[in-house]
């Protein structure tokens, strides 16, 4: 059973290396089905450990080798009740992102290269969500940047090869300034807590690390983070990103990206740096708060359906931000929940964009209208996403959203209790920006002046509803929207013991 | 037995809509059928409820289901039914399945066989919010309730905005659903008040932390406000009440379910459920009681001048809801869930009569009705029903539970009840202004559409094809006479001051304890309030009998002068929203825009110089941008060593 982690991780970057050596012929030919293959398998694994954390009290199928003996550095592996739910999200993101790819190669084709940097990502992100060792979580982090960086920037928007150079050089910026800065406040805290294992480190609970160098750790590792989730105010990559990405792309940076940053804080913030965390989280959570207006604000503003949803992920993840600062059991239960729900519905609500764009070349939103009569599948699944999004109790978006501002309101202060009414008129806001989002794309009639028929101009058909690949790509989401919106024990039974534990001694 | 009874009451009518989506395409026939069949199944287990409960003197079943971790307080995914809920889940089914029948004929249009291509969706839609509406009614977990309450407005949001084609529906879906979403958020830190204070998410744990005195008075009073806020919301009361009238752009058997007979009528049942925390506190009685003495006046008047039938009846409900409150404020729950119960049968049963009309005449103005009476009588007899016990008048089911509200307030105004006596005044005095006016515009409306001369521009303003109206098809008079009978006959059981409080009786702890002398728990009659009302329906109706023959069978409502247009328009309370609260949203949103370009990415832009620079001096390929990561690689590891020494 020990082998199931590491072939979990590897797996991915195995099918990868297979393309890279079947040479480009016959590599452009087997790619998709090979990455779906792969994918599919991973998803077996990923049901598989998730299935062991389950059953298993603390870390289930832990592996610990020596790595690089002269830096100290092991490879050491383990998955819990918060790492499980975010493997086996990333896994089914990517299996779906393949299925759509498989349909749809964005320009300029080149299947084999795109399948095998996303496989490459998928190691990378199954790694940082396994990873039980500092270094090793860190460079599991960096894996993912680079394949990110090409897909932004080769398979990208055709049609605005300048913005989407700039957005693909934003975010590298942005997230390798972010890195470089986290890795000196893990090797801070290494060298000063003597090991770079995060289960001994976790039962330290900052015992050995002074208050000073806690605060610094956590404002190096935490601006790392932050980047990445981002946290308001290094969030401006993120929407040229996500707007000038493929669909898969989006999807992966909304669904596993994000996610990325958020469980950092969680794994190795929270439990390792208690009484930094202490110290700085009251200013995560007005940031955070920010964020959830900033992000709904800006959607209100947005021409762009593409755009909307990027921006939304400001505001979604503001909340992720905001349960964490709490630093109750309740917030960052909530926390852990908002990020599996933004993973599953953004997930969601970039593959139906994509399905427009690839149908009608466009999502601006003046050149949209009239889904409900013109596709009411596509129609019907961008409704059911926009309610989730706004966090409609019964739909997985309401338990982490809720859960953050309780936490807020048990941690107590006047502080806390302002910001969480201030993050209640987000969620009010975002209810305002999704229906009037609906009410332009959905029900009001396309703007006779931007022509009575769709423009066409993406390798679909524009007249086509759903079809077959599309269901079997959106379906696990849609499934888990509905599931985990009305059985929401099933996640919070994995998250709250672990969260416990790591907020035990804090 | 009755465990798996409270279960089905929500789950028949939900499978029941998942059934009809996934076959609405394939077979468009079997919809009709799957989406009746659940109703009328959950409809058996609540008479067999309510049976157990009249036979029993009180029902009392509960369901324990998962308990969900979350940290904090107690969250148990837990139904409870007692007397109260039994009464109210057969209430819910019945006008539910009276509206999935009757929506089989209004849904289908001239010429056509069957219902047009919407039905599917809609029927389930339907069923979806009658399985909502009774999760809220048997929830025993405050977040259980929140589920259901939240799912039934996003039904009622798709349901508005049915005719998405039309523009007033689109924009009244969005305003109904923003408006009572503002009072959800206020709900929800109500109820992390509550919960938080008593250690429970759990409706009765709550309650009995409240009778208990566990209880901080500050925490009771912030929950209790917060839980009103929702409250407003929900059941369109003043200031958050404006989204209703709007909602009538939705079809009308949704108005007669939704928007008349339940979801709106579920904030009433919210304050009844938690009457312990609002009679714990005065100021949240105080505020109650304001917020049902203004709307039941204002919005009375605001119907005496509508010229839309639907519109009419849509301001009634705001008027009528604020009754319910006006009695909980007072302190009888018995008395308000009388009124609940009367007043969904007569509203129903009114709006299924105003979509006869409507689908007959292709328009819902009273201008374009008149004399109608003679053309369809069968609508005109049951809707005179409805209309009567709308104004109060006995042996009609209004007339009784109307009676009993007065009561209750006199009650209050006397000083026999938590409120402060002069908020019971404020209230008694509102109360019986109210049934003078709810006296005159239902005469009005009844005279409008019934009476005087055909509406002589019917073919003329709508370019349809006119046939003389007629009776509706039977698959639309049936549920009609069906509610007629509780509309005519329910106020009977008030005849006697113990069978509705035995049978609305809770079983829980509100019957026991501080409150048990608080709380009214018999009907009470007083004869000066029966006599002084009765008095005032007469000087409403024929008043406006006299207005409209002395000005020749013309709207009685031109009276008004110029108060009529601000009656029209609602008091202009939406003006005012609209330079105020919309005003600096559209203001708002133009900043994110400016803080990332002329901020944000100002300092970004300076960094990506810098960037740049270093890159071309680390520039050792043609790597291009791969340039920019290598230098933050090697930025980084810089600084890496640099941590290393300073560690050590």
């Amino acid at each position: 059973m020990s082998a199931v982690l590491p072939l979990l991780d590897l797996l991915p970057a195995a099918g990868a290396l297979g393309l890279l050596v079947a040479g480009r012929e016959r590599g452009e030919r087997i790619a998709r089905p090979l990455g779906v293959a792969v994918a599919g398998l991973t998803t077996l694994l990923a049901v598989l450990a998730t299935g062991a954390a389950v059953r298993t009290r603390g870390f289930a199928l832990q592996v610990d080798t020596v790595w690089v003996r002269a830096l100290g550095v092991h490879a050491h592996l383990g998955i819990d009740g918060i790492s499980a739910p975010l493997v086996l999200l990333t896994a089914v993101l990517v299996l779906c992102g393949l299925v759509y790819t498989w349909r749809v190669l964005p320009e300029p084709g080149r299947a084999r290269e795109l399948v095998g940097l996303i496989l490459v990502l998928e190691s990378g992100a199954l790694g940082t969500f396994t990873a039980l060792d500092l270094l090793l979580f860190f460079v599991a982090f960096e894996t993912v940047l680079v394949p990110m960086w090409f897909i932004v920037a080769v398979w990208g928007d055709p049609h605005d090869p300048v913005a989407r150079r700039g957005a693909a050089t934003t975010f590298i910026l942005y997230t390798a300034l972010g890195s470089a800065v986290m890795l000196a406040g893990l090797l801070l805290v290494g060298l000063r807590a003597g090991t770079f294992d995060m289960t001994a480190l976790t039962a330290m609970h900052g015992a050995g690390l002074a208050a000073g160098t806690q605060v610094v750790a956590v404002l190096a590792i935490g601006l790392g983070l932050a980047v990445k989730t981002p946290m308001w105010p290094l969030h401006t990559w993120l929407p040229g990103a996500h707007t000038a990405a493929p669909t898969v792309g989006s999807v992966l940076l909304a669904g596993v990206l994000l996610k990325m940053g958020t469980y950092g804080l969680v794994r190795i913030v929270v439990p390792i740096l208690p009484a930094g965390a202490r110290a700085v989280f009251p200013w995560l959570g007005v940031l955070a708060v920010v964020g959830i207006l900033h992000g709904a604000l800006a959607c209100l503003g947005q021409r762009d359906l593409k755009r909307l949803v990027a921006y939304s992920s400001v505001g979604h993840m503001g909340f992720v931000l905001f349960g964490i600062a709490t630093l109750t059991p309740v917030g960052i239960n909530g926390a852990l929940y908002a990020n599996v729900a933004h993973g599953v519905v953004t997930g969601l609500l970039f593959f139906l964009v994509g399905s427009l764009k690839d149908r009608f070349g466009s999502v601006e939103l003046s050149r949209l209208g009239g889904l409900y009569a013109t596709h009411p599948r596509i129609g019907g699944l961008l409704a059911l996403a926009a309610v989730a999004s706004l966090g409609l109790p019964g739909l997985v978006g309401f338990w982490g959203e809720m859960l953050a501002l309780l936490g807020a309101y048990q941690a107590g202060t006047l502080g806390w209790r302002l910001l969480m009414v201030a993050a209640g008129a987000g969620a009010v806001l975002t209810t305002l920006y999704f229906l009037r989002m609906l009410r332009r794309v959905a029900q009001q009639p396309r703007d006779p002046l931007a022509g009575s028929v769709p423009p066409g101009g993406g390798p679909l058909d524009p007249r086509s509803d759903v079809t077959g690949f599309e269901v079997a790509s959106f379906s696990p989401l849609v499934l888990a929207t509905v599931v985990l919106g009305l059985a929401p024990w099933v996640l919070l039974g994995l998250t709250d013991p672990v969260v416990r534990l790591l907020t035990g001694g804090a | 037995m009755s465990a798996v009874l409270v279960v089905l009451l929500p789950a028949l009518p939900f499978l029941a809509a998942v059934l009809a989506l996934s076959v609405g395409r394939a077979a468009p026939r079997l919809v009709a059928p799957t989406v009746i069949t659940g109703t009328a199944l959950a409809w058996l287990a609540a008479l067999g409820l309510l049976a157990g409960d009249i036979s029993s003197g009180g029902a009392n079943v509960s369901v324990a289901g998962p308990v969900v971790p979350t940290g904090g307080p107690r969250l148990g995914i837990d139904l409870h039914l007692d007397g109260l809920a039994a009464v109210v889940s057969f209430m819910v089914t019945t006008v539910a399945l009276a509206v999935q029948v009757y929506s089989t004929g209004y849904l289908r249009h001239d010429g056509h066989a069957r219902p047009g291509p919407r039905y599917p969706s809609y029927a389930a839609l339907v069923a979806v919010f009658t399985a909502a509406m009774l999760l809220v009614v048997v929830a025993d977990d405050l977040f259980v309730l929140i589920v259901g309450w939240e799912v039934m407005g996003a039904c009622s949001y798709f349901l508005i905005g049915h005719h998405w084609e039309e523009e007033g529906a689109r924009a009244a879906a969005v305003k109904a659903f923003v408006m009572t979403r503002i009072g959800d958020v206020g709900l929800l830190f109500g109820v992390f008040a509550l919960g938080v204070g008593a250690g429970s998410f759990g409706i009765r744990d709550v309650t009995a932390a409240v009778l208990s005195g566990r209880m901080a008075a500050s925490t009771l009073t912030a929950g209790g406000l917060l839980l009103l806020l929702g409250v407003v919301g929900k059941s369109a009361q003043f200031p958050l009440h404006s989204w209703l009238p709007d909602a009538m752009a939705g079809p009308t058997p949704v108005s007669a379910l939704i928007h008349a007979a339940t979801m709106v009528a579920a904030g009433v049942y919210l304050v009844a459920r938690m009457d312990e925390v609002f009679l714990a506190s005065s100021t949240t009685l105080v505020a109650l009681a304001l917020v049902a003495a203004i709307t039941m006046l204002g919005a009375a008047l605001a119907a005496l001048a509508q010229p839309d039938l639907k519109r009419v009846l849509a301001w009634s409900t705001v008027s009528q809801l604020a009754y319910m409150l006006a009695a909980l404020a007072a302190g009888s729950y018995v008395a308000a869930g009388f009124h609940l119960l009367t007043h969904a049968a007569f509203k129903a049963l009114l709006f299924l009569c105003a979509g006869a009309v409507a689908h007959t005449v292709g328009s819902t103005l009273l201008a374009d009705m008149g004399g109608l009476r003679r053309r369809m009588p069968l609508t005109a007899s049951v809707m005179a029903v409805g209309l009567l016990a709308l104004a109060g008048v006995p042996p009609l089911s209004g007339g009784f539970s109307k009676e009993a509200v007065l009561g209750a307030v006199e009650e209050a105004a006397l000083g026999h009840s938590p409120l402060p006596a002069w908020a019971g005044w404020v209230l008694l005095l509102s109360a019986l202004a109210t049934v003078a006016v709810t006296a005159a515009y239902t005469t009005r409306a009844w005279l409008l559409a019934f009476e005087g001369p055909e509406a002589a521009s019917r073919a003329a303003s709508h370019g349809v094809p006119v046939y003389p109206p007629t009776d509706p098809p039977a698959s639309m008079a049936g549920p009609m006479l069906l509610l007629a009978v509780p509309a005519a006959l329910l106020g009977l059981a008030g005849l006697s001051g113990s069978w509705l409080p035995s049978w609305l009786g809770r079983g829980g702890p509100g019957e026991t304890g501080v409150f048990a002398a608080a709380v009214e728990h018999t009907l009470s009659f007083g004869w000066v309030t029966t006599v002084a009302s009765l008095l005032l329906v007469a000087v409403g109706a024929g008043g406006t009998f006299l207005a409209w023959r002395s000005a020749g069978r013309t709207d009685p409502a031109l009276h008004l002068g110029r108060a009529r247009a601000l009656l029209t328009e609602g008091f202009r309370v939406d003006e005012v929203y609209q330079v105020t609260v919309v005003a600096a949203v559209q203001a708002l949103r133009a900043v994110p825009a400016w803080v990332d370009r002329d901020v944000i990415d100002v300092y970004v832009q300076g960094s990506a110089r810098t960037a740049t620079a270093l890159g071309r001096v680390l520039r050792v390929s043609q790597l291009g941008q791969v340039q920019v990561y290598i230098g933050m690689a090697l930025a980084g590891a810089t600084l890496v060593g640099l941590a290393a020494v300073v560690a050590r």
